[in-house]
């Protein structure tokens, strides 16, 4: 949010912030960690790279942050895109046979040459976002051309997307083994890699955003999408653009998933991430009618629930409990989020002599 | 004729969406029975109905749900959570209409809860339900962790009953086949479609409903203003949503006679699919109850169509639906006259710019284009499939030939490789000797081939240097291997050393240096056909 007086220090500042609620969300949740879980800050360096709970927090949550950064600019239009998950499948199953397309054969199944790819890195890699923004762009056409509503649209691709996925590896897990394309989940500079890609897609969005006009037509888009029109924004191509800018993101949280697990697993890859980056947007603060977002606010939206994640795998909870937990964790943020508590807070740092509007 | 169908739809346009559904429901079951002769018995047409009751009840409340402008994902958990708790409750000994009021009631309550959470705390219904969905199924696991079997008498009793329709019964015995029944749990659902579509035409309860979702869901404020009770009507709506969740659950335990948390996995997606093909807008406000039961059908049909094409591999069947719910989206989408998109849209172009009767009947034809292609398709593709079908018997991994092995070894071998499994199933027995001799036998076929010695020793070398077969780089792994998958069985002896090591495809626990050994030792090995 931009303002045109000087930037002064006030508890005005602060309550306004979007930011507001997510880091006090994120900062609960550590601070619970800190207290009932010994060691969960410990920040170790092996072999100059940093490694710890915190660490594995954010790279285990780096899939999630991206798919997020994509889903808030959907959600901001005041779509949903639920197809993410399968498109995040179709990408790794593109990915995974470009480097080995003789586990279609039967002969040779599985090459086991740590160096051995049958395309160059910089193929696979392209042509598996090339795909998942196709996926995006097909997402696109239905839902701005085609008038058809963002749930259902999005809801047929998530169904048949991976089938189409176990169609490109004709149903069988590929294994990766090249080497490079496994650094991209797995390698270390200091932080984990992933973290440079989240890093870098999100420095791309917020220069596309924020430094363009179009952050503020998506915006505009989202709250009045009448009067935008009225304006002169072409919302069908902007809609297109944001969900195939969706989709190129999926295909990203699909190549670093398919690189951590070093398969390609149709079934499995990116199911059910499609509801935690929507919560992930929802803890940011974007409204699911669309309007005003926040790409910082969503990126610790998905840490929140990592955070989590994480912190109850250290309490050594079960994992049929986890899903209860994140249930009633969701439930506490939806309270925090509700219009009693936050115009609460707002009231905290309201000047009192304004008149309220 | 034209001018008076035209005439006909432009009148009823309201009722379009639905018409198209039922239409095509219609079309499909017809496809169907023309390729397939066992879709012509009319037990199959009950059976739609009979498979697919929890779908319809859960169906009607979401409808109204739909209606208002909100959306309940949590319908699979608490369908999931009914079956449970029913079942352990009914393994406890607590009496069978005591365990149905109490899951009624728990229903009840989970939507009252979240109603009150959409209409209080103004939480989005998204939101609330998705949490309410995961929270009803860790509540699952909290009460059991497998599945608990229904052996109570009455639950069997209502699951096992055959209603015979009248009419038929007599029709059935004449050709000699069994008389056509339906069970309880449709009876019911319909029984409560009939309450639904009352409810919503023909109360105030059901114009507020329809007044709160109008407009595509902008007419909420309008209808705060007129003096309607939206808070109220919103709380009841999902109260009664989560009632037929339960009884959902409930038809669901009596036709599974069983309960378990992984039940009903995207369940809440075909509910949804099904009201919205049903001709109910998701934005709310516009759609009938009726239109349901159709959209219910449609799903069921393609399950039946599916399962009568056979043998369709699991992914094309995802991929059928998929399309099936486009195309029916789709064709509603052309159908429906919406005047609201002209007023922000520069012009009416395309097939917008064609008069109603034109845009019928292409998009009648267009379909059924469509759907018999689709059909064909299918028939044509399970020929193809059947290599990798996933029908392969499971492998008998054979024991590590280890005295055959160590006998190869004495005899003067330096690499002996057993190799079992892979999609052939194959157990081949390879020996490669110093002088470039290499050796292979898979049961009783063997076959020899000859190499130059210094390739052999160079592949010899690269293993044990580059490799290090001989340090502790290279250890034995193991793990049950997928249907697919080999086994590897490597004893190596060189320069008085000897060692073996195990390892199987499929899996991360191999070591790196054991997947080059194989790649160098790969080369050198003769075809042998498996012999019996």
């Amino acid at each position: 949010m931009k303002k045109l007086t000087k930037t002064t220090f006030s508890w005005r500042r602060i309550t306004e912030s979007r930011l507001l609620f997510p880091i006090v969300a994120l900062s609960l949740i550590l601070l619970f960690d800190f207290v009932f879980i010994p060691g969960f800050f410990n920040i170790e360096v092996r072999n100059g790279n940093l490694h710890g709970s915190l660490v594995d927090i954010l790279r285990n949550g780096s899939t999630v942050m991206i798919l997020a950064i994509g889903m808030t600019l959907v959600i901001a239009t005041g779509g949903v895109d639920l197809s993410v998950g399968a498109t995040m499948a179709i990408a790794a199953s593109v990915a995974g046979i470009l480097m080995n397309p003789s586990a279609l054969k039967n002969e040779v199944f599985f090459v086991t040459d740590p160096t051995y790819t049958f395309q160059p890195l910089w193929v696979v890699i392209s042509v598996a976002l090339l795909v998942s923004v196709l996926c995006g762009f097909w997402n696109g056409v239905l839902v701005s051309y085609m008038r058809i509503q963002p749930m259902v649209a999005t809801l047929i691709l998530m169904i048949s997307g991976r089938g189409i996925a176990q169609l490109i590896t004709n149903g069988l897990r590929v294994q990766i083994t090249y080497k490079p394309y496994a650094y991209i989940g797995q390698g270390w500079i200091i932080l984990p890699f992933s973290l440079y890609i989240v890093a870098f897609v999100f420095a791309l969005t917020w220069l596309i955003t924020r430094k363009t006009a179009i952050g503020m037509f998506i915006e505009s888009v989202g709250i009045n999408f009448r009067s935008s029109f009225f304006s002169g924004i072409n919302e069908q191509k902007l809609k297109l653009m944001v969900y195939t800018f969706c989709g190129f993101c999926a295909g990203i949280a699909g190549l670093v998933a398919s690189s951590n697990i070093r398969t390609s697993d149709a079934n499995n890859i990116g199911l059910m991430t499609e509801l935690d980056a929507i919560l992930a947007v929802v803890i940011g603060g974007t409204s699911m009618s669309g309007g005003r977002f926040s790409l910082l606010a969503s990126m610790i939206g998905a840490l929140v629930m990592q955070a989590i994640t994480q912190s109850m795998y250290a309490f050594g909870v079960p994992a049929f409990a986890l899903q209860a937990i994140k249930a009633i964790v969701v439930i506490l943020v939806i309270l925090l989020y509700s219009e009693q508590v936050r115009g609460w807070v707002r009231g905290i740092g309201a000047p009192q002599k304004e008149v309220k509007s | 004729m034209k001018r008076w169908l035209g005439n006909f739809f432009a009148k009823n346009r309201k009722f379009i969406p639905m018409f198209s559904t039922a239409l095509l429901a219609l079309i499909a079951y017809g496809v169907g029975a023309y390729f397939f002769a066992g879709m012509r018995n009319p037990q199959v047409f009950f059976n739609l109905f009979r498979n697919s009751a929890h779908m319809l009840i859960s169906g009607v409340g979401m409808t109204l749900v739909i209606l208002t402008g909100g959306i309940d994902l949590s319908v699979s958990g608490v369908v999931a959570l009914t079956t449970v708790a029913s079942a352990v409750l009914l393994r406890e000994g607590v009496s069978p209409g005591l365990v149905i009021l109490l899951m009624l009631a728990m229903g009840t309550a989970l939507g009252a809860v979240m109603g009150a959470f959409i209409v209080k705390l103004k939480v989005q219904p998204f939101i609330a339900t998705l949490a309410g969905m995961w929270f009803a199924r860790g509540m699952c696991f909290f009460i059991s962790d497998d599945a608990v079997t229904i052996n109570d008498r009455v639950f069997q009793i209502i699951g096992k009953t055959k209603i015979l329709i009248p009419g038929l019964k007599e029709l059935a015995e004449a050709q000699g086949t069994a008389a056509p029944h339906i069970s309880i749990p449709v009876v019911v659902a319909f029984l409560l479609l009939g309450v639904a579509i009352f409810i919503a035409q023909y109360t105030r309860f059901g114009r507020t409903v329809y007044a709160i979702g109008g407009n595509e869901g902008r007419n909420e404020q309008s209808a705060r203003l007129m003096g309607l009770p939206v808070d109220q009507t919103k709380l009841l709506v999902y109260t009664f949503n989560g009632f037929c969740s339960a009884l959902a659950g409930l038809a669901f335990s009596v036709f599974v006679f069983s309960g378990h948390g992984l039940y009903a996995p995207g369940f809440e997606l075909d509910v949804i699919a099904s009201v919205v093909m049903g001709g109910t807008m998701l934005t709310g406000g516009s759609g009938y109850v009726f239109g349901t039961l159709f959209g219910v059908l449609v799903l069921a049909v393609t399950q039946a169509l599916i399962q009568f094409i056979g043998s369709l591999s699991s992914w094309w069947t995802k991929i059928v639906i998929g399309v099936l719910t486009l195309v029916f989206i789709g064709v509603q989408t052309v159908l429906s006259n919406r005047k609201g998109r002209r007023e922000t849209t520069q012009k009416a172009k395309g097939w917008q710019a064609m008069p109603m009767w034109q845009r019928l009947a292409l998009g009648f034809s267009a379909l059924a284009v469509l759907i018999l292609a689709v059909v064909s398709i299918t028939n044509q593709l399970r020929p193809a499939d059947t290599t990798v079908t996933p029908e392969i018997a499971a492998c008998e991994m054979p024991a590590f030939r280890e005295e055959e092995a160590s006998a190869l070894i004495q005899d003067g071998a330096i690499i002996a490789y057993h190799r079992a499994g892979g999609p052939d199933c194959v157990d081949e027995l390879y020996a490669i000797y110093p002088d470039g001799r290499v050796t292979g036998a898979a049961g009783t076929n063997t076959v020899e081939s000859q190499y130059e010695a210094a390739s052999i020793n160079q592949m010899l070398a690269t293993i044990s240097d580059e490799n290090g077969w001989f340090t502790d780089e290279i250890y034995s792994t193991y793990h049950t291997p997928c249907r697919q998958c080999y086994i590897h069985y490597i004893t190596i002896s060189h320069n008085g050393q000897e060692k073996a090591a195990t390892a199987v495809d499929g899996g991360t626990d191999m070591p790196p240096g054991y997947s080059l050994t194989l790649a160098a030792i790969r080369p050198f090995l003769p075809a042998v056909s498996p012999g019996q």
